[in-house]
């Protein structure tokens, strides 16, 4: 059913252009140390983006800042046109760390949302197994966290976000965790899923191909202090197929301007080192 | 094939107690079974003073008598048991509760631990009993007295570690609560108790083994006619020493059931069962 919907919708981005999540001049220091220079940018509603940069660049600070989790030190970050003042329902988030509740089964960390929100339990619970079968987790709806695998938490994870349904889905490297054969399965069903869902999306990844498969928009950081040095739209219907040349040309365009960031990062680092020496 | 790994995980976890085989439970039962046996014999040969030593078996013997119908008064023992236990059970449940609360509160906010560090670091290592003759003064020989005894006793302990679990709690568990609109009290319950449950037990645990000292020397002081230590107090003015013994005995009893078996059952039925200890 999914497969179908999505060659209906052969374009997501053609449904979006009521700006989303707006930053404007987004300025973030940690104590001294600049972490994010001044990033600007605008997601549209439902629409997918993905960003991607070298680790350390803020990729996961831009996402709390959004989330509301911290705040920006210079700028503002508008979600709806309103300011984000913390986090609240409409965002969901995934943790690079997955971050789930220890003393839960599967099933009762995936429900939380639903639980908070005060669905009853039968309907949580409905919606949930949705999720879990989805990712994958069937049978495991009564282990605890601690007997699962990193790449099962991670799902959970995944799972968790999905079940309750905010408007913005926020995921730090959300398939960072898995294999790789357990990654293209999920990243080939979620796809269809996603389109579905109607969902904003921002996505962390430092996986070029991730990126190009799954997003509307590509956004690269440079290192630390970060800025937005490119954007890359992707103009291919769902679902994508990393063999297809027109993928790979996208990817091939990321990975140029990434490596070249990477590069330069790589060279400054060096020449500091040697100045320190 | 399920079969087969249950048999390799059975045969290593029978393993490695079979090695050390019955020599730990052994030693651990002679170790208080022959002190006693030799307390016993050389009592009853008259190598010890019989008077200031008397053997286990009269010992027991008169926990026994006290505990029925022919003690003086009857049922003495079993009094002297609830009583204490009442006192120890409302004082330390008053400072888990009110522990855990203030615990938290300071955890939560950077600002209440700014104000509130100095005046529990400075309460903290009063010894409890010291607090004792005011509070004798103010409410008299009551219930009250060694119950608030048994309160200070266990609550600083408890704000303490409460406190410091709330600091090595992950803040993102929070993050995560908080992202899904959870409400002031849902975070408390669904994400701060559970998060500190190691600590809460802990906690519980140190605060219960300083409460129960507490008490018996409060009801030393402060108790009118029952509790294991006024038991053993008045014991002492009558020079009776087989109940002397006998408290001590049923103190160290009833202690270790405490600290041990209740605690360890509800360690059992929560982290352990999360998994949070072999995580560590
Ligand atoms: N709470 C914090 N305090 C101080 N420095 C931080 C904090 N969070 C992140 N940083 C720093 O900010 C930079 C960006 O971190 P992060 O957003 O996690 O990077 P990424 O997710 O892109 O790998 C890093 O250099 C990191 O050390
Ligand atoms: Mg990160």
């Amino acid at each position: 059913m999914s497969v179908e919907t999505a060659k209906i919708l052969p374009l997501r981005d053609g449904a979006g252009t009521k700006p989303k999540i707006v930053a404007k001049n987004v300025q973030k220091y940690f104590g001294n140390v600049l972490a994010m220079e001044d990033i600007s940018c605008t997601i549209n509603e439902r629409e997918f983006v993905a960003i991607i940069g070298p680790s350390g660049c803020g990729k996961s600070t831009f996402l709390y800042l959004i989330a509301g989790f911290e705040k920006a030190s210079q700028g503002e970050l508008l979600i709806n046109n309103e300011l984000v003042v913390g986090p609240g329902p409409d965002r969901g988030v995934v943790f690079q760390e997955f971050v789930l509740f220890p003393w839960l089964t599967v099933l009762r960390n995936a429900t939380l949302g639903l639980d908070i929100k005060g669905v009853p339990r039968q309907e949580a619970e409905e919606r949930a197994r949705k999720w879990l079968r989805l990712t994958g987790l069937s049978g495991f709806e009564n282990a605890y966290p601690s007997s699962l695998s990193g790449g099962m938490k991670q799902r959970v994870a995944i799972a968790r976000a999905l079940s309750y349904d905010p408007e913005v889905l926020l995921l730090d490297e959300p398939f960072g965790a898995l294999d790789v054969q357990t990654k293209n399965y999920m990243i080939q069903d979620l796809q269809n899923l996603w389109v579905e869902a109607n969902r904003t999306i921002v996505m962390i990844t430092h996986s070029v191909s991730e990126a190009v498969q799954l997003a509307d928009r590509v956004l690269i950081l440079s290192s630390r202090p970060s800025r937005i040095i490119a954007d890359v739209a992707i103009k291919l219907p769902h679902p994508r197929d990393l063999r297809d040349p027109q993928v790979r040309r996208y990817e091939d365009e990321v990975t140029a301007l990434l490596s070249a960031e990477v590069d330069k990062a790589m060279k400054r680092e060096r020449q500091t080192f040697a100045g320190r020496s | 094939m399920s079969v087969d790994t249950s048999g390799i995980r059975l045969q290593r976890y029978t393993r490695s107690p079979a090695s050390s085989g019955l020599a730990i439970p052994m030693a651990r039962i002679a170790l208080i079974l022959v002190p006693l046996v030799a307390w016993e014999v050389c009592s009853r040969l008259g190598l010890i003073n019989g008077f200031l030593f008397p053997a286990p078996s009269a010992i027991l013997n008169k926990l026994w008598v006290q505990s029925g119908p022919n003690g003086n008064p009857p049922y003495a023992i079993l009094w002297h048991v609830a009583d204490s236990m009442l006192r120890l059970l409302s004082g330390l449940s008053l400072a888990v509760i009110i522990g855990t609360l203030l615990g938290v509160g300071l955890g939560m906010s950077q600002r209440a631990r700014l104000v509130f560090q100095p005046i529990i670091s400075i309460l903290m290592p009063v010894p409890t009993l010291a607090w004792t003759p005011v509070l004798l003064l103010v409410m008299g020989i009551d219930n009250r007295t060694t119950i608030l005894v048994v309160f200070l006793a266990a609550v600083f302990e408890m704000i303490y570690i409460v406190a410091s679990g709330i600091e090595m709690l992950n803040v993102k568990m929070l993050w995560v609560a908080w992202s899904m609109g959870a409400s002031r009290r849902q975070v408390f319950w669904r994400v701060i108790i559970p998060g500190i449950f190691p600590c809460l037990i802990t906690g519980t645990r140190l605060g219960t083994g300083y409460a129960w000292r507490a008490l018996i020397a409060a009801e030393m002081l402060a108790a009118s006619s029952y509790g294991l230590g006024f038991m053993i107090y008045d014991a002492s003015e009558y020079m009776n020493i087989g109940v002397i013994y006998g408290g001590v005995m049923m103190i160290a009893a009833l202690g270790y059931l405490l600290e041990n078996v209740l605690v360890g059952k509800i360690e059992a039925a929560t982290i352990e069962k999360w998994g949070v200890l072999n995580e560590r």
